[in-house]
């Protein structure tokens, strides 16, 4: 079995790399790409804290083979920022609400938001706790994770409204 | 171990590469990929079906086809099986349902698996590519698990006059099914003339309950029949014991739980 030249789109960058066999695309961003935002927690698709976007979709990418997936498109929280570094709604929002907390669930915490907002705005309440039902929190302080994607929401439309 | 990956683009293809030594099919990765990252499994190669054109859903008058590598996010958005939403919704998390696939729904351990509950219902029909590939009852291929050298391509089935789902969980969201009653019902001027109804959480793998809808037939949807169903789906269930509830337990609460399925009461 050889390693496989594989092509990804990510944050908005062309980029190619040696894959090894049945690499996960989590595996492949973090030590090919050395992009390490999302994190290996439970390897099984139950913590969610390797969420990325592919093709715009959140997933969990502990459980995409990354040569099923050659030529796709992926977004990761190093791509979040403005081009200019500042945070963007949801980095900020969850920084000034102390939506962080221990720091190891808010890569995919984010991402999830980022998704939802993409699709839905204004969300409700109820959008949001569903939309981050696969991203475990276990220093548990979810209320303040929800009210910073609440909270990012509103800045987001205050800035494109 | 490494394992080998291909990426076939025709059901041809698929079945060609399932002749490997320990190849598997892989859909969403869902199943395949939490086992591969943690344990020694024997799988040498993967056969994708990510590109092997069996994703799409087509609906004809009553009769919808989905294929098999259609995600359960994909299902959940179709307007016209929006009956399916309510048990597309309450199986993980958007995440996961932007990967599992239709046909992976068939083959989850219990108490995961509630679309195929729901297909077992629907008395659906799966059609296979490869080693014995005529169609098959869903109720067949749930029971005897994915088919040794073929793979599932799509599920067809016929949309309900009623449908009704119920599924009692631990947390509100994202997590596995204490139990799950799925019921089909055709009601003529009042009357229940057919109801087929399928139980999660209740077995090895889902059963068909046919007691509970024999009890059903012949007479109105009334609070009565529905418990009398309930009450018989039990002779059709083997609760059994996990981390989200004991067989006890489930026993206890499974005649509710059709009660509540058959009379549309909110869970």
């Amino acid at each position: 079995m050889r390693s496989r030249v594989i092509e990804l789109t990510v944050n908005e960058e062309p980029r190619e790399f040696l894959a090894p066999p049945g690499s996960t695309l989590l595996s492949a961003l973090r030590e090919q790409l050395g992009l390490t935002a999302a994190k290996r927690g439970c390897a099984q698709g139950t913590c969610g804290t390797c969420t990325v976007l592919l093709d715009g979709e959140p997933v969990m990418s502990c459980l995409v083979p990354v040569e099923t997936v050659d030529g796709a498109s992926v977004a990761t929280l190093e791509g979040v920022q403005r081009p200019d570094g500042a945070l963007d709604e949801v980095q900020a929002a969850f920084l000034e609400g102390f939506a962080t907390q221990c720091g190891f669930c808010t890569s995919g915490m984010i991402m999830a938001a980022e998704a939802l907002l993409a699709s839905n705005p204004a969300p409700s309440r109820d959008d949001v706790v569903r939309a981050i039902s696969g991203n475990v929190c276990r220093c548990t302080g979810y209320e303040s994770i929800i009210n910073a994607i609440l909270d990012a929401a509103e800045r987001r439309a205050a800035v494109t409204g | 171990m490494p394992v080998s990956v291909e990426v076939p683009e025709t059901v041809e293809d698929v079945v060609g590469a399932l002749g490997d030594d320990g190849a598997v099919v892989i859909a969403g990765g869902t199943q395949v990929m939490p086992r591969l990252n943690t344990e020694v499994t024997g799988i040498g190669t993967l056969v994708s079906l990510r590109r092997a054109g069996l994703g799409g859903i087509t609906v004809d008058r009553d009769d919808a086809t989905v294929g098999a590598a259609t995600t359960l996010a994909q299902l959940g958005a179709d307007d016209r099986l929006a009956f399916l939403r309510p048990v597309v919704e309450s199986i993980a998390s958007p995440s996961i349902r932007n990967l599992a696939t239709v046909g992976g729904n068939l083959f989850v351990a219990q108490p995961y698996g509630d679309l195929a509950v729901a297909l077992l219902a629907l008395d659906a029909e799966a059609d296979l590519a490869g080693a014995g590939a005529a169609a098959r009852a869903v109720e067949d291929l749930v029971h005897d698990g994915p088919p040794a050298g073929g793979v599932v391509t799509a599920v067809r089935f016929a949309i309900p006059q009623t449908f009704r789902y119920v599924k009692a969980m631990r947390r509100r969201l994202n997590s596995g099914s204490i139990v799950t009653v799925a019921a089909a019902l055709t009601v003529e001027d009042g009357t229940v003339t057919a109801a087929r109804i399928a139980l999660g959480g209740a077995g090895p793998a889902p059963p068909r309950a046919p007691s509970a809808g024999a009890a059903r037939i012949g007479g109105p949807l009334d609070a009565e029949r529905a418990e009398a169903a309930g009450r018989a789906a039990l002779e059709d269930a083997e609760p059994f014991t996990d981390a989200y509830a004991s067989a006890w337990y489930r026993g206890r609460v499974l005649p509710v739980h059709v009660r509540r399925a058959l009379i549309g009461e909110a869970a």
